[in-house]
């Protein structure tokens, strides 16, 4: 998302991100960040919590006013109202994603996940032979 | 920092979130000056949830599955009014639920609208836009996907960008 916001960004479109994981959209290096405590998957807050939602809005928006250069980052105040523990429980029930399951199965691969060294369509292929 | 960003993210996605963090480069930072208030300003959204509306292509979640460092890097234009009963979000790594039960928690086209009326920003702008969050190889992402986005934002007279990921 923060690749995503410095092109647009350099295209001549002020922008600002909100994040979750402020600590990795910061380092990526963006103009304008607002960073809250929020799970991930509900970034605005709960469903059907319209003033919630506004407020938070509210505050990412707000940074574009405020910001004088880059890397301009304010944390928004909003506390999640249950614990992380909580907030994972209710997505219990679904599948992980693709790459959890490939990487359940061949946990040698992880390094490369945290490397970011991705394998090709080539040395898949030979993985699954 | 006060805010600890790693404290929803279970043990694993949290070593590699903190392992991405430790080898970015961010080197120098783009900075487009804003030019008028915020009160003036038209704002378009980017919703990271990968949102597809049901009238469009799908977001190609059996591409990930047959290759699981791969993610569909196109974007989906969703027009402003478009509602949770005609989108679905095709992203793999969130729970999709929570933004398909109300879009506005993902893509917060009505809470602009809302703010908007407030004279809080100038207006939203007739299209928003959708990406899929994860793309570990960002190349057709950033060089085709990023530039249309914004192309199209600037056909629509857009003034400033919300980033909101998912």
């Amino acid at each position: 998302m923060g690749l995503v916001q410095r092109v647009v960004e350099a295209s001549g479109i002020p922008t600002v991100s909100l994040s979750m994981i402020p600590d990795l959209t910061r380092a990526v290096g963006v103009p304008r960040l607002a960073g809250i405590s929020y799970p991930m998957g509900r970034p605005l807050g709960r469903p059907h919590d319209a003033d919630g939602q506004r407020a938070v809005l509210r505050g990412a928006l707000d940074v574009l006013a405020t910001a004088r250069g880059p890397d301009a980052y304010v944390e928004l105040p909003f506390v999640w109202p249950e614990s992380p523990a909580q907030a994972r429980n209710a997505s219990k029930d679904l599948p992980p994603p693709p790459i959890v399951e490939l990487l359940t199965r061949k946990p040698w691969l992880i390094a490369k996940l945290y490397t970011g060294r991705i394998p090709t369509e080539v040395q898949i292929a030979d993985q699954q032979v | 920092m006060s805010i600890d960003s790693y404290r929803f993210l279970d043990f694993a996605s949290r070593q590699v979130m903190k392992a991405w963090a430790a080898r970015q480069k961010p080197g120098l930072i783009p900075f487009t000056p804003m030019t008028k208030p915020l009160a003036e300003c038209t704002i378009a959204l980017v919703s990271t949830a990968g949102v597809a509306r049901n009238d469009d292509v799908p977001f190609d979640q059996d591409g990930e599955r047959r290759d699981p460092w791969w993610g569909d890097p196109s974007f989906r234009v969703i027009p402003l009014g478009t509602t949770e009963r005609e989108v679905r979000l095709y992203h793999m790594h969130i729970d999709p639920r929570f933004g398909e039960a109300d879009l506005d928690v993902v893509l917060p086209m009505r809470r602009l609208t809302e703010l908007s009326r407030e004279g809080v920003v100038g207006g939203a702008a007739a299209r928003h836009y959708s990406i899929m969050g994860y793309i570990l190889e960002a190349t057709v992402l950033l060089e085709e996907t990023a530039p249309a986005i914004a192309e199209h934002m600037r056909h629509d007279g857009v003034d400033a960008a919300a980033l909101v990921p998912a």
